[in-house]
């Protein structure tokens, strides 16, 4: 039986593809975008979080103390450069302050999960969204979950960077309904510095979706991001790249800080930008690319 | 850039923005937020007239007392309006009904002025008159001193205090006796058509075939026939001297506007609701002096709803556009008329347990709009639309809006539907047709009735010439049933005194399914006693309240010559309830013990308790441990399992016992606000919950504790009911999204999904409150500003600002959804 890494099962979600939908997050990505909102996606395997906010280690509890073998939790704080990833502490923490990001599980569990929801799914095309991370770096159990939900008679739809072996897309792309892609920068020495990858093979991708899946709806979004590329230089040059393809919508997304906080429960630091987006900038933005 | 997405409500409140064009926001302005006084008119007359009517039959004593008020009571046809008709003074006014509470209405009205929550202005000399003059009548009277006298022993320590205005223990609770009536509904569709001449002809024809021999004509159906044609001569009377009001205003008005509105004024005052409406504008104003007589007549609990008013005044409507007398904008401005006098009359509740209960000033007169006809078609029509834009364009709190939804509700009417409820103030809620009609089929109602109920008070039906059941009925705390069952019969706020069954020290329970037992034993105890109190309720009501305005307007009643709140009346169908008060603090409780008691082995049953008796202070670790457990309202069959066989317990119980009462007591989770003051004693819970504080509301997840988004609180109520039993009703569920939730034309398809999926899930009810966290504390700290806030309590939408700390701690705690 197939299984893979999966860090969340996010339910009613609105806003990943068309009608209601439950989004599985499946762990590991190629690229290290400095905007990452969602840092716990990145690694392959499951790691250890800690948030500070929920620890009651001042109303007197110290469970996690007395479990942890390397001694990396001292006084309400984990100090991360002595944790050997164990787990051991989330076992014990009555309050979820030590917890873990990503559990491995099976296609048939996954797929038990999603369908729970299914009644929601009958309206409006909705349906399982695949995300991540990047969710075709676990290639067999992302298309192993598509190909058991297209079984199952469910909508699908894909959340991806593109970073992925053409062949994994490909098998993917089969059992998909509905695709939305990110392309963030055309710039190849850019996109490097930004996202620490080539767009290359992102590129290369795009283009055996739109000319060997046409008919597959696709979403084709950029996160906006400031000094990075927030200008019609750059937005006019991916619109420039899709201008030969059809079937599909362009999206920006707004740079947003909501990920801040989950750098500091995985004792990273959080690459902060130097500015928002300006409003006038993005509407203007939106205004010229967006149809 | 800003995150907030606001609706439109919070953006109309931090703009700051008045619509005073209308002709109904200039009636409002001149009485929002000013505090209500309490009118003793209705109190007065029925008092004079009681006293002089000592030993007549009381359905007679009540007509006559209707006619002595419609003689003399202040007549009032307000400035701007264009109804006629109010049944106090002018502002937010409360009326008294001394046969509830005159044994204690002198005491209570001194405490009035100051109470927290909901409080009243009353006159030094209106206070004097009701000290010396009215109360004092009462005394020894009223229907909750007789049921108090008739409550067994045991029962009673469930049910009342030992204080002098028998206080609610709020364990099992009745409220039966602050108030009348339950929630109704009249076929107004009658007065409409026949009027109330019409109505006493047919009284004097059904007098005048009685047979002068029989004991049982003489004394039972003659009083009867004779209250009815009383009433219909009230009613008639009262109307009429408000077109004579009219005719001397208009006599005087300069304006030559206004003097041809109250020329009209006069004109359809003298004519309805004697004779037959022919217009939308008589009819419309017929059916607001049938309202508002029945308030006079009765506290229903609730208040009277208005029935299916886009099906009943649709002819009148249609005739009339036919005809192009009227205007879309015309009737929009009189059903405003409408909607602004409902908003002045306040619902007073003078025992402490009617306002706890009541929180807000809260009063249903539930509006129904859509569904389906007789015929089982679709019933939308351009009126339902014209309600619809109503509450978006005009959006107060009253009436209560109801919108029917079926299958084949067509898509115009639930994006109509769903835009109005993304407007923010909590209108319409929803009642699904899909688990309604077969639920009223199953209980004996033919097709037809089914197809044309009409949403009643907060979240019940009524089907208006067939429900004939009128006893208000129990409230149970089953949180305090989990109390007792890990103190051993007692509860910490009541000290050493043992009040439920003793089913064992903690200690002495060695698996979950022992505990469980003991909980299912207290639970099924406090049903014992709530039917107890029911069948002493029904047995005592019909010699203290009578309703001939009510009666006249029921097909079965006028058939039998019965008032409506005789007990058994042949061919109606008896729908009573009982309440479930806590039920996720309760299947929260249990799963949290199961899980981390009997599973876990992570704490004992005695560390448990050791940690509830100190309200978790010390013991935060415990808390956390049993807070994480699953919980109801996240689609989790873990807790939902245990939700489902409490439900089980319940519907079997009243399966087999109400018959011997002769009625239907379905399983409810309607709570009102009382999950507040229930919550008031019960100490700290298994699930977490500190003492004291709210339990869960109706058959919403506990506050904060639904962590998987609406669908699932959606999927755990229907995972938790029991589909196979016909022993249930009305389950209310609040729905609380964020505005980002439901922006654009993508969040109200959205909506409308979720929405059609509900009803695929043959739920029964749901409302919404589309707002920020922000703005609900916002109003906490600034209620200046935030006056004109409406928010989702219970089946309908208060102004927050308005309501006690509590309640308002208690909807900013329950869960907002954000999608992601």
């Amino acid at each position: 039986m197939t299984t893979g890494t999966i860090f969340n099962i996010q339910s009613y979600s609105l806003h990943d593809g068309p009608g209601i939908r439950t989004v599985v997050f499946l762990k590991g990505c190629p690229l290290r975008c400095i905007w990452c909102s969602n840092p716990e996606s990145q690694l392959p395997h499951p790691e250890i979080y800690f948030d500070k906010a929920k620890c009651i280690w001042e109303k007197g509890c110290s469970r996690c103390e007395g479990v942890c073998s390397a001694h990396a939790i001292q006084n309400g704080s984990l100090n991360f450069d002595l944790c050997t990833n164990c787990s051991q502490c989330a076992a014990v923490c009555p309050s979820k302050a030590c917890s873990v990001y990503g559990t491995e599980v099976t296609v048939a569990e996954v797929l038990e999960k999603v369908e729970r929801e299914r009644v929601f799914y009958r309206r409006g095309k909705g349906g399982m969204t695949l995300s991540g991370g990047e969710p075709l770096v676990q290639g067999d159990f992302a298309v192993e979950l598509l190909r058991e939900a297209k079984r199952r008679r469910l909508h699908t739809a894909i959340e991806t960077c593109g970073c992925c072996k053409s062949d994994d897309l490909r098998k993917a792309a089969a059992y998909l309904d509905y695709v939305m892609f990110d392309i963030k920068l055309m710039d190849e020495k850019k996109h490097i510095q930004y996202t620490g990858g080539s767009n290359r093979l992102i590129l290369e991708n795009i283009k055996i979706l739109f000319e060997e899946f046409p008919h597959i709806p696709k979403r084709i979004r950029t996160p906006v991001i400031p000094t990075v590329n927030d200008t019609e230089e750059e937005i006019g040059a991916i619109r420039e790249f899709l201008s030969p393809y059809s079937n599909f919508t362009y999206e920006l997304l707004p740079y947003h800080r909501f990920g801040q906080n989950k750098y500091e429960m995985l004792g990273r630091n959080y690459p902060d930008l130097p500015r928002e987006v300006e409003e006038a900038t993005f509407e203007m933005l939106k205004k010229k690319y967006v149809d | 850039m800003s995150a907030i997405v606001y609706s439109l409500q919070e953006k109309r409140i931090l703009e700051n923005k008045k619509d005073t064009e209308k002709r109904a926001s200039k009636i409002l302005a001149g009485f929002q937020g000013t505090r209500p006084k309490i009118d003793i008119e209705r109190g007065k007359y029925f008092t004079e007239s009681f006293k002089e009517t000592e030993g007549q039959p009381l359905v007679l004593r009540w007509a006559k007392a209707l006619y002595k008020y419609a003689e003399h009571a202040t007549i009032y046809v307000d400035d701007d309006q264009l109804i006629a008709g109010r049944a106090g003074k002018a502002g937010r006014y409360g009326i008294l009904y001394p046969e509830l509470d005159g044994d204690f209405l002198d005491e209570a009205i001194k405490s009035l002025p100051s109470r927290d929550s909901s409080p009243f202005d009353i006159t030094e000399e209106d206070a004097e008159y009701i000290i010396h003059e009215i109360s004092p009548y009462w005394k020894g009277k009223t229907f909750h001193e007789a049921l108090a006298a008739a409550i067994p022993e045991e029962t009673f320590r469930y049910t009342y205090n030992q204080d002098e205005e028998l206080t609610s223990r709020f364990i099992v609770n009745e409220t039966a006796s602050f108030r009348s009536s339950i929630q109704w509904v009249h076929d107004y569709e009658k007065v409409l058509k026949v009027g109330f001449n019409g109505i006493k002809k047919e009284a004097e024809a059904r007098l005048a075939e009685l047979d002068e021999f029989s004991p049982l004509d003489n004394t039972e159906k003659k009083p009867f026939l004779e209250a009815i044609i009383i009433t219909a001569d009230a009613i008639i009377l009262w109307a009429k001297r408000h077109g004579k009001l009219a005719e001397e205003k208009a006599a005087k008005e300069t304006d030559p506007f206004r003097k041809a509105e109250l020329l009209e004024i006069a004109r359809i005052a003298n004519k309805v609701p004697a004779e037959p409406a022919e217009s939308f504008y008589e009819a419309l104003q017929s059916q607001w002096f049938v309202q508002l007589f029945s308030r006079i007549e009765q506290k229903t609990g609730t208040i009277i709803s208005n029935g299916r008013m886009d099906q009943y005044l649709y002819p009148y409507y249609k005739a009339d556009k036919e005809k192009g007398l009227i205007e879309d904008d015309k009737v929009e401005e009189l059903l405003e008329c409408v909607w602004v006098s409902m908003a002045q009359y306040i619902d007073l509740y003078l025992s402490k347990a009617g306002g706890a209960f009541n929180e807000g000033y809260a009063h249903w007169e539930a509006v129904t709009i859509g569904g389906q006809t007789k015929e089982g078609r679709d019933a939308t029509n351009e009126l339902t639309y014209i309600f619809l834009r109503s509450k978006r364009e005009f959006p107060l709190n009253y009436p209560d809006l109801a919108a029917r939804i079926h299958t084949l509700s067509p898509e115009r009417y639930l994006y109509e539907v769903a835009e109005t409820i993304k407007d923010g103030s909590g209108f319409p809620k929803l009642i699904n047709d899909e688990e309604v009609i077969p639920l009223l089929l199953s209980k004996g109602a033919n097709f037809e009735e089914a197809y044309d109920y009409s949403v009643s008070g907060c979240a019940e039906v009524r089907m208006p010439n067939r429900d004939t059941y009128t006893s208000p009925c129990a409230y149970i705390n089953f949180a305090a049933a989990v109390e007792m069952t890990i103190y051993n019969g007692k509860m910490l706020k009541y000290g050493d005194e043992v009040i439920g069954l003793q089913t064992g020290e903690v200690s002495e329970f060695k698996t979950f399914e022992e505990f469980f037992a003991a909980y299912l034993k207290q639970q099924k105890n406090f049903m014992k006693h709530a039917f107890i109190q029911q069948h002493e309720i029904i047995r005592l009501r019909a010699e203290h309240f009578a309703s001939p305005l009510g009666s006249s307007l029921h097909a079965l009643c006028m058939e039998q010559c019965k008032d409506i709140h005789t007990p058994k009346i042949e061919g109606g169908i008896d729908l009573g309830y009982f309440e479930f008060i806590g039920y996720g603090t309760v299947i929260d409780s249990l799963a949290a013990i199961k899980k981390v008691v009997f599973e876990d082995q992570a704490l004992t049953l005695e560390q448990v308790k050791t940690a509830l008796e100190h309200n978790f202070e010390g013991y935060e670790a415990e808390r956390q441990l049993l807070q994480n457990a699953p919980a109801y309202g996240n689609n989790d069959s873990y807790a939902d399992e245990i939700g489902k066989i409490l439900d089980r317990e319940l519907l079997a119980f009243t399966a087999q016992y109400s018959k011997e009462l002769g009625v239907h007591l379905d399983l409810r989770y309607v709570p009102f606000t009382s999950n507040v003051p229930f919550g008031k004693v019960v100490s700290a819970t298994p699930n977490g919950r500190l003492a004291y504080l709210p339990l869960s509301d109706g058959s919403s997840a506990s506050q904060g504790a639904d962590k998987n988004g609406p669908a699932a609180i959606i999927l755990s109520n229907y995972a938790t009911k029991n589909y196979d039993y016909r022993n249930r009703a009305a389950r209310l569920l609040n729905i609380k999204l964020t505005p980002q939730c439901v922006q654009g034309e993508e969040g109200t398809e959205k909506l409308v999904d979720f929405i059609r999926t509900w009803g695929d899930l043959k739920l029964w009810h749901l409302q919404f409150n589309i707002i920020n966290r922000e703005t609900l504390i916002a109003a906490q700290k600034n209620p200046e500003a935030y006056r004109s806030l409406l928010v989702r309590v219970a089946g309908y939408s208060a102004y927050f600002c308005e309501l006690s700390k509590d309640l308002q701690d208690d909807i900013i705690s329950r869960t907002g959804h954000v999608a992601i």
